[in-house]
């Protein structure tokens, strides 16, 4: 039961994420969006190792423990978070140079004056 | 030899990171700013002699394929490259590609970035394990945005966010499938994950393949998250646009048919492939038309020509025994290079000889005999007829379809060009930077002519490329020797 919970959390994340990003008026909230988006996918492999009532997966001298929860998804975690991080950081400095450009993050503003500069 | 494989992620990214240091360095003297400008494309010159090297053990005959487990980790844990002849060919047309088309540019940030775009591409290639692809596929991705980015276009930042917008979104759909594959088998190991597939252990939902389709497809301008393609090649360089159509968007392509080969072997994912593959082909050539029709840009008319063109590598993939292979193989090399020089050949007013260049390339485009495009359209022809469904059937004649509204546009096109003032004259028009590119056009033009005369032998390596590819069994025993059984679950 509590496993369908944690999945169902994880593709919710997604989903609400995916929704906001086709959905929000806003460029800097369709950033926030996509935070939400990777947060989901980041729990979905997380959950992909996880063991109910697993140890952390440390092995040490005389102690093994018999149930670790696996620590791969972990690593691949962390590498999608710094991944995630430095997207987002590179969206925000781009927003910063659309905002400068055109003086707001308005999604129908940016989107017609982009189109604009482009057809010339 | 094979340790050597990882040089070819290893030294461009060296080379990306020592950039700024040298520029800092050197970057105050006129020799100083030589060696900088011709630093990234010795590195790639490096890079390929390494490659051969490699795939041939110094001994001058292909040696392969060759795995390599990084660190001595046995499968599914460490690190695994694979080099086979498919993924060979590829590397050699991302090195090949960008020595042709690396800019002439001064600032150094480009020739960074494209180092990146060397090391990322040539790992996605090279990696044997799922998670490995998705890292390389996101430092592709970010390396593409900067190089939108610093586009000397007004619009470059806005674009560089929506195509950043799109590209994470289909980064975090490719994750959520690598999750579910994870989820049901512990590992991401390719060959370790079709070892379960073909001993019937466990069959990954088609969700799973959905999900990363979908989310490798954005850089392969797949049809529904292809947005970005048109505004993207309006506001870079020629060169750029080259690049990112001719190989980045191939680089992809090769992912998602290996992970099908291997992991999805079902109707079920060859027929998505295939409907995305049609819906592509028709939407890119239907809206390349319109744009020809209504005197659009000839960079955006080639944007949507060219997400029709990888519709049809999609159809020809969808078809996963040797025929599809070779087929597909061989349209993404001849869009490689048509592409490549039809860009190039965007990017200024043409005179008479270059429409004629342009004019070659549209003809093999089409499929005009005895041009390159007739045989492997043909081909594809003969492919979809034999395989004989209703779906087939419907895919034969879209792509006739398909065919006959890229005659159309490229004649319209063509007919544009020989009103302007240009073409009444033999010159040479535009600035440096553009008769260079037009010069690189006629490289291109010249690879495609010289390659009606070696049809059989091309054919013979093409052919040879796709019975390896398409050799599930071999990329298994490669792989997983000296490593884990997958059957027992222990070490050997």
């Amino acid at each position: 039961m509590l496993g369908i919970i944690l999945y169902s959390g994880a593709v919710a994340l997604i989903v609400i994420g995916i929704a906001g990003l086709v959905r929000s008026t806003h460029l800097f909230r369709a950033v926030l969006a996509l935070v939400i988006a990777e947060s989901g996918a980041n729990l979905l492999l997380m959950l992909a190792g996880f063991r109910l009532g697993g140890a952390v997966p440390i092995a040490t001298e005389g102690s093994f423990p018999l149930a670790m929860v696996d620590p791969v998804p972990q690593a691949m975690v962390l590498t999608a978070i710094v991944i995630g991080v430095g997207i987002q950081a590179l969206a925000i400095a781009l927003l910063v140079r659309v905002k400068q450009r055109y003086g707001t993050l308005e999604r129908s503003k940016v989107t017609a004056a982009m189109e604009l500069e482009l057809n010339k | 030899m094979s340790n050597y494989l990882v040089l070819l992620v290893i030294l461009p990214l060296l080379g990306a990171f020592l950039m700024q240091p040298l520029s800092q360095l050197l970057g105050s003297k006129q020799a100083g700013r030589k060696i900088l400008q011709n630093f990234g494309r010795a590195v790639i010159a490096v890079t390929l002699t390494i490659t051969y090297i490699v795939a041939t053990e110094g001994e001058g005959v292909l040696q392969l394929p060759l795995s390599l487990l990084m660190g001595g980790f046995v499968v599914p844990v460490g690190i695994n490259l694979y080099l086979d002849q498919f993924s060979l060919l590829w590397l050699v047309a991302i090195q090949v590609s960008l020595l042709i088309l690396w800019p002439a540019s001064r600032d150094i940030r480009q020739h960074l970035l494209l180092l990146v775009v060397a090391a990322s591409s040539m790992g996605m290639a090279l990696s044997g394990d799922l998670f490995n692809i998705y890292v390389f596929y996101e430092l592709l991705a970010v390396a593409t945005f900067g190089l939108v980015a610093q586009a000397p276009h007004p619009a470059a930042a806005v674009v560089s966010f929506r195509y950043l917008l799109l590209s994470a979104f289909g980064s975090v759909l490719a994750l959520a499938g690598i999750a579910i594959i994870y989820s049901q088998s512990g590992s991401l190991n390719l060959a370790h994950l079709s070892a379960f597939v073909v001993n019937g252990e466990t069959q990954f939902p088609l969700a799973a393949f959905l999900l990363l389709l979908v989310g490798f497809g954005v850089k392969a301008e797949l049809f529904g998250v292809n947005g970005w393609v048109p505004e993207v090649y309006g506001v870079v360089s020629s060169r750029m646009s080259a690049l990112l159509a001719g190989v980045i968007s191939k680089i992809a392509v090769v992912v998602i048919v290996r992970i099908m080969l291997l992991l999805f072997p079902y109707p079920e994912a060859s027929q998505a492939l295939l409907v995305l593959g049609i819906l592509g082909m028709v939407g890119g050539e239907w809206v390349a038309w319109h744009t020809a029709q209504r005197g659009g840009k000839l960079s955006t008319t080639l944007a949507y020509s060219s997400i029709g063109q990888l519709g049809m590598i999609f159809v020809a993939f969808s078809f996963s025994l040797t025929l599809g292979l070779f087929v597909g193989v061989a349209l993404a090399l001849h869009h490689l290079i048509v592409k490549s020089g039809l860009f190039m050949l965007s990017s200024a007013q043409l005179n008479r000889w270059q429409l004629g260049l342009f004019v070659l390339f549209g003809l093999s485009l089409i499929g005009v005999p005895p041009l390159p495009g007739f045989w492997i359209k043909l081909a594809m022809l003969q492919d979809l007829w034999a395989t004989g469904g209703g779906l087939e059937q419907l895919a034969i004649a879209l792509f006739l379809l398909a065919t006959v509204v890229e005659a159309s546009y490229l004649s319209k096109i063509i007919s544009t060009q020989m009103v302007s003032p240009q073409f009444k004259s033999a010159k040479l028009g535009g600035n440096s930077e553009e008769r260079r590119n037009l010069n690189l056009a006629w490289l291109y033009g010249i690879l495609l002519f010289g390659a009606i005369f070696f049809i059989n032998p091309l054919a013979e390596t093409l052919h040879g490329i796709a019975v390896q590819t398409e050799d599930g069994e071999l990329l298994r025993s490669v792989v997983l020797e000296n490593s884990i059984d997958p059957l027992a679950g222990g070490e050997q």
